[in-house]
Parts: C-alpha cells; sequence; structure tokens
C-alpha cells in the first residue's frame, strides 16, 4: 500500500430517529437533500474536493441503500487505484460479532484500515451535516499549531449552545475545557464533530479508551475529555460558514428552504466547489402551459403541471393540474395528482398523492406525510 | 440477442444546411434536448437494446464528440471485453454523406475480424429516437434476410442496416469488386445477390439534416405527446453525466411550456422554449419559443424570439433578437450580442 498523509474516516451509523419515518429504511446519510443530493454527498464531496482520496465509511443502521449508492464512489471521483473509498461495516471476530457501540470504538475497530496506509493524519468525519468546508485548510493549521488534535468549532446562537459540545479556549485558541451540552455555557463555540488526529495519538488512545470498561466510547464523551487530562496539545479550529445538522424533520426542512433566497449561504452552482452526488440520468423538466414557478429548486425529470412555491422538488416529481405546492419539499418519484393543497410539507420518495388531496399544517409544524396519513388513518389537517 | 449484435454508428455525416450549428462539431454532438447530443438517441437505443459493442466512425472536428463520449462509462460502455471503439477517418476529404462507407471500415478491418458478433447494426447518428432493435432483429432472422434496411412508415430510409457481420465484412473486402461504396449502394441495387428486405419502423423518428427541422423537431419535444416517445424509463436516453444542481426559480420567474435543464438560474421570462444546463437568464428577460444551449448567459431585459443561441453565448442587457419559426435567428458558439450591435 502506498502511504497516506492523510485518510478522512466518515461516520455514516447514524439513525436519526428524529426524521422519523424518513429514517425508517434509511441511514440519516443517506436521506434526500436540496433536490438532487443525499445528505452524506457534502461530506464525500468536501473530501474529493480537499484533495482527499482515501476514505472509509462507516455504515451499521439500515446499510443497504446507503452501501448501493457510495458504490465504488466514482460519483465523487473517488474510485482510486491506491485509497478511494471503502464501505467498512461492522464485522465479527473469531469470539464474537462486535457491533459499533460508539464513535470511538467504531474507529478502534477498524484500526486495521487504517494501519494499511499508515497515515500521519486521520480526518474524522460525520456524514450527518451540510456544509462545505476544505479539510486541507484545516489540516494546514493543525500541523501548523503542531497540535495533537484539532477540533473544527462553529459560532451557535449563545441560547442553543446549552445543545452542543461548547469547547472553551485561550487566546492561541487551544483547548483548555470541553463541556458536552452545559447548562451555563461560558462560550458559544460548538464542535461540529470534525477532528483531526496524529495518527500515533488516535491509535494510543483507541487503545487505552478500550480497556476502560467505564468507557462509553464517544470522541466527545471519553477521548476528548482524556485529551484534555492529559494536557495534551488541543487546538479549536474556527470555521465560518453554512452548517447545518438536519437531525430533525423541522430543521431538514429549514435547510432545504435555506436554498431558495436570491442570496443563500449555501451556494449550489458554486463551480470550484461542486457538491457531486449518483445522477440519476433522466429527461429535462418540463414546465406544461399552465405552470407557475416562484422561488423554487425544481430537479430533472420533473413534470409540472400546477403552481410551486419556496419549494424544493427531487428528480422525477410529477404535479398535476391546479395542484399548489407551497413552501414543502417533494422528494424523488412523488406523484401528486391534480387539484391538490400541500403546504409546509415534506413529501417522501415515491409517495403517491391523490387528486383533491389537501395537506397544510394549521400551527406551524412541518408535515411529514406519510403512507398511514394517506390511507386516512389519520386525518393531516 | 445481447451477445450476438454490434454497434456501428457513422458519425462522419455533415449536412451544409446545418453549418453555424456544425462548423466546429461533429453533427454526432449536436446538442439537442436540453441536455442530450445528437448521438445519445441512437447509442442509448444500441446499449438498451442490450449492444455491448459500438464502434463509431467519426471524421473531422470531433473533439467535442470524443468529449462527450469518454471512455463510454455513462453508457456503461467501459468493458474490459468489447465496450465503445472510436475509429476516426484517416481520408480527410468528404465521403459525401455515405452512411457505412466500406472505404472507411477497411481502414478498421481489424475491428470486424476481431468481433465476435454475429450480426452488425450499423446506424447514422443523427436520428432522434427511441428504439427497441430486439424485434428487428427477430424480424430479420425469421424473414431469413441477407440485409434489412430500416425505413420509417412514410417510406423513407432510416440509414440503418442489419447485417451478418461476416457478409459485412465481405462486402468490405470486395468493394473494388463490386463496386459498393457504402450499404446504401448495396441496398439500392435491384440486381444485387442478396435478400434485401425493408423493416417498417412505426415509432417516433426524425433525422436531422437542416436548421430548419433541427429547430421544429426541437420545438415538437415541448408536446407531451413527443416527448412521451422519446423519454421512457425502462428505456432512458443516457448522456454525459454534469454534476449540476436543481435549476432555480425567483419571485420573478415565468415559464410555461418549457424543458429545462438542470444548473439553470431563470430570473425572467421563458415560454415555448428548450433551456440547456448551466444557463442563466436574467431578470426582465423574454425568451420565446427559443433554443438555448448550455452555459449561455442572457442579462437583464432582453427580449429574444425564435433564436437559437449556441453554447457559451452572452447576451448584453437590453438586447432584442428576433427569428422567424422557419428562419431561426442563429448565433454561433461563444460570441457576444450586445445592444448596439444589431440597431
Amino acid at each position: 500500500m502506498v502511504k497516506k498523509k492523510c485518510v478522512a474516516m466518515l461516520l455514516a451509523g447514524g439513525k436519526g430517529s428524529r426524521l422519523n419515518s424518513l429514517t425508517k429504511e434509511l441511514a440519516k446519510p443517506a436521506v434526500p437533500f436540496g433536490g438532487k443530493y443525499r445528505i452524506i454527498d457534502f461530506t464525500l464531496s468536501n473530501c474529493t474536493n480537499s484533495g482527499i482520496d482515501t476514505v472509509g465509511v462507516l455504515t451499521q443502521y439500515q446499510p443497504l441503500l446507503l452501501n448501493s449508492y457510495i458504490g465504488i464512489g466514482s460519483a465523487w471521483d473517488l474510485d482510486r487505484k491506491d485509497g478511494g473509498v471503502t464501505v467498512l461495516p461492522p464485522y465479527a471476530e473469531s469470539s464474537e460479532v462486535k457491533w459499533y457501540t460508539g464513535t470511538a470504538s467504531a474507529i478502534f475497530q477498524n484500526l486495521n484500515y487504517l494501519k494499511q496506509y499508515q497515515p500521519e493524519y486521520v480526518l474524522i468525519l460525520s456524514g450527518d451535516h451540510i456544509y462545505k468546508m476544505n479539510y486541507e485548510k484545516m489540516l494546514d493549521y493543525h500541523i501548523e499549531k503542531r497540535a495533537d488534535v484539532t477540533i473544527s468549532l462553529i459560532e451557535v446562537p449563545w441560547a442553543e449552545a446549552s445543545r452542543f459540545g461548547i469547547m472553551n479556549t485561550n487566546e492561541e485558541l487551544r483547548i483548555t475545557e470541553f463541556e458536552e451540552k452545559p447548562s451555563n455555557p461560558k462560550n458559544n463555540l460548538a464542535s461540529m464533530g470534525i477532528y483531526i488526529f496524529n495518527w500515533n495519538i488516535l491509535k494510543e488512545y483507541l487503545e487505552m479508551d478500550d480497556r476502560d470498561p467505564n468507557s462509553s466510547h464517544d470522541f466527545g464523551k471519553d477521548i476528548i475529555p482524556l485529551l484534555l487530562d492529559e494536557h495534551k496539545k488541543l487546538y479549536a479550529y474556527p470555521f465560518k460558514g453554512y452548517w447545518k445538522d438536519v437531525g430533525t424533520v423541522q430543521s431538514l426542512w429549514e435547510a432545504n428552504m435555506d436554498l431558495l433566497g436570491e442570496e443563500c449561504d449555501l451556494d449550489l452552482f458554486e463551480n470550484e466547489w461542486r457538491i457531486y452526488s449518483v445522477n440519476p440520468n433522466q429527461p429535462p423538466q418540463y414546465l406544461s402551459p399552465d405552470a407557475i414557478v416562484k422561488e423554487s429548486m425544481i430537479n430533472e425529470g420533473c413534470t409540472i403541471e400546477g403552481k410551486i412555491e419556496k419549494s424544493v422538488l427531487f428528480q422525477g416529481v410529477t404535479i398535476g393540474k391546479n395542484t399548489i405546492i407551497k413552501e414543502s419539499v417533494i422528494m424523488p418519484d412523488a406523484e401528486i395528482g391534480n387539484n391538490c393543497l400541500i403546504e409546509k410539507a415534506i413529501v417522501p420518495g415515491e409517495v403517491k398523492i391523490p387528486d383533491g388531496t389537501v395537506i397544510r399544517s394549521l400551527d406551524d409544524e412541518i408535515i411529514l406525510v406519510t403512507e398511514e396519513m394517506l390511507n386516512g388513518l389519520y386525518p393531516a389537517i | 440477442m445481447k451477445r450476438k449484435l454490434l454497434g456501428v454508428i457513422d458519425a462522419t455525416t455533415y449536412h451544409e444546411d446545418l453549418e453555424d450549428l456544425v462548423n466546429h462539431r461533429s453533427l454526432a454532438a449536436l446538442p439537442f434536448g436540453g441536455r442530450y447530443r445528437i448521438i445519445d438517441f441512437i447509442l442509448s437505443s444500441m446499449v438498451n437494446s442490450g449492444i455491448r459493442s459500438v464502434a463509431i466512425f467519426p471524421k473531422m472536428q470531433y473533439r467535442s464528440l470524443m468529449d462527450h463520449l469518454g471512455s463510454g462509462k455513462n453508457w456503461d460502455l467501459n468493458r474490459k471485453r468489447d465496450g465503445l471503439f472510436f475509429f476516426p477517418s484517416p481520408i480527410v476529404e468528404s465521403d459525401e454523406n455515405k452512411i457505412g462507407s466500406f472505404e472507411h471500415f477497411a481502414a478498421n478491418m481489424d475491428y470486424f475480424n476481431r468481433s465476435t458478433q454475429e450480426y452488425a447494426f450499423i446506424s447514422n447518428c443523427n436520428t432522434i429516437i427511441n428504439m427497441d432493435i430486439a424485434p428487428i432483429f427477430e424480424w430479420h432472422n425469421e424473414a431469413q434476410c441477407d440485409i434489412t434496411e430500416i425505413r420509417h412508415q412514410d417510406g423513407r430510409s432510416m440509414e440503418m442496416y442489419l447485417i451478418k457481420t461476416s457478409l459485412l465484412i465481405k462486402l468490405i473486402e470486395k468493394r473494388h469488386e463490386t463496386g459498393y461504396t457504402c450499404m446504401k449502394d448495396v441496398v439500392t441495387d435491384l440486381s444485387a445477390a442478396y435478400t434485401i428486405c425493408h423493416y417498417e419502423y412505426n415509432g417516433y423518428a426524425v433525422t436531422i439534416d437542416s436548421i430548419d427541422n433541427y429547430f421544429s423537431t426541437s420545438m415538437k419535444l415541448l408536446d407531451s405527446k413527443v416527448w412521451k416517445q422519446l423519454f421512457l424509463k425502462e428505456q432512458p436516453i443516457i448522456t454525459k453525466v454534469k454534476d449540476e444542481p436543481p435549476t432555480k426559480y425567483v419571485q420573478e420567474s415565468v415559464v410555461n411550456n418549457a424543458m429545462i435543464a438542470n444548473g439553470c438560474h431563470i430570473s425572467g421570462t421563458v415560454e415555448n422554449s428548450i433551456i440547456a444546463r448551466g444557463v442563466k437568464i436574467g431578470k426582465g428577460a423574454v425568451i420565446k419559443n427559443c433554443i438555448i444551449m448550455q452555459k449561455c448567459q442572457i442579462e437583464e431585459n432582453c427580449y429574444l424570439d425564435s433564436v437559437i443561441l449556441d453554447k457559451d453565448v452572452k447576451v448584453e442587457a437590453g438586447t432584442y433578437l428576433t427569428g422567424t419559426a422557419h428562419a431561426p435567428y442563429v448565433i454561433r458558439k461563444g460570441t457576444k450580442q450586445g445592444a448596439l450591435m444589431n440597431s
């Protein structure tokens, strides 16, 4: 094997249980976003755009779709002779099957994957977030600071700081304290779950953590506090830009709506930092003489005969006559009949909505359309 | 049928009537339908019909065609065995639109000799079609034909032929003795010593050979009866993937009866038009009955009616450009149109 300077480990086992029925059959990183993407496309595209060509993707929960989606990584230009993308599911050893019990145990069980590349640095990522980031700059910073570990941080609103893992630093941005979900936060710099480790430190501490029976084997809860206790050099890397955890139906909807403004913080059109995805190869979208489309994003393969306002439509969606879609997200291949009204809702992929259906929220809560709802088992309105 | 057929696409066709659009590219690579190149239609038909070995015979100006096809990966033709082959013509002077020129084939005899496929399906490159070749193959064998020419239901030849590879090799080798220079010569020779059959194709098929029919065929795509015959879920027309984001519309956007590809920014009005990938249309601009190719930029308050903009054209704010349904105004690739230039 050719030695690699930096290898990325992408944690993609997230269950995303607050996304309700959207993650019933697929892992959170595979949830559709932004009209043509899946959440994991952002992290994989960041890797390839940052010049990182060796990525281990750790899957566990509902991996079927995610595994086939990633394939050999060609969509992200990660089908390489040396390195490239490797899906790393949990495996059985002679004595037992080892499920990934925490983020640290997932990496620990794949130390052999890392050992074959003998990397100098390991970049730990999560496949749950929407953002564009140049990891190469973070690595340069890590090297310049001669850090043992560098953690990427983002400023969050003070009111929300107690929901995150908060880092306190000195003036040189060296991390002095880490507090997981503090009730009285001293700072509003939250961990984005992106770490760069020196390989030796990572290996040593993961092995140490594995021997600790009281550990929950989590980077935030166990590894980082242990490193701080031992006075290792942990530095904060402040990130500026769009970053969103789309962990709930509400935040998934919000992140989609964020794309629609004329000035949006997440520029999907930027040529120098393309977000790649598996392309469905469908014909151009067709807008009939009756179609009205305002402030929306629409993907290939859609057929639109109704009115679309402030909405995001994925590939292959059909919208019937006199139908109004407002402030909604319609996922791939959904078919919406004539004379429907859908407002503030997320319609999952391949759902068929019959003519005349009205789905709208009476409060401001976003409706996630389900089969049960359409079968009339309980009313949507 | 899968391993029995070779696909041969003759991409040497040149029509003077298309000059403005093909002076820098092979006709096979002419953009069509917002995101395709003309060759995608026959190539996808072949691949969807199970053909696993396709040879392209291009002539001049094949840079854009090679760029488009690449290794054949998008059509799943980047294979260890068989796959996509490219045989540019060694003959510089034009060979007057002979589909399946034996001289051109003769320069690449090794391909035919090495192929294990028993039959060859030869086609031109400029037909807009989504065709299943399997029924033709069965028909050809049942009728015990030597050569089948595919004809449209109106009787005209579609410049597509089905022939045994061994017979094709023989025709190429004996071209000087027989005087046959191409497939057309053989099928139009009434005294030919072969059983020549005509298969009648009833599906949608248009051969692009002039700006006029390029324009009208494109406009007919907006008729759902037409595009439903071309864009089938089970037999997709495959093209080069571009990784463009979905198309974005703003508050002022007005669109009706339009086909719009990905990666566009539509801030103006689009009516009865086909808009390709990555096009920007500014506020207050009105685009009617137009074909706008990839990456064109149309600034604010322009008015375009019956215009074909080739790739990378920039139209400056306030420009007024019009053509007619039978003589669309064609603007060449990469040029800039200013408001004052046409006044």
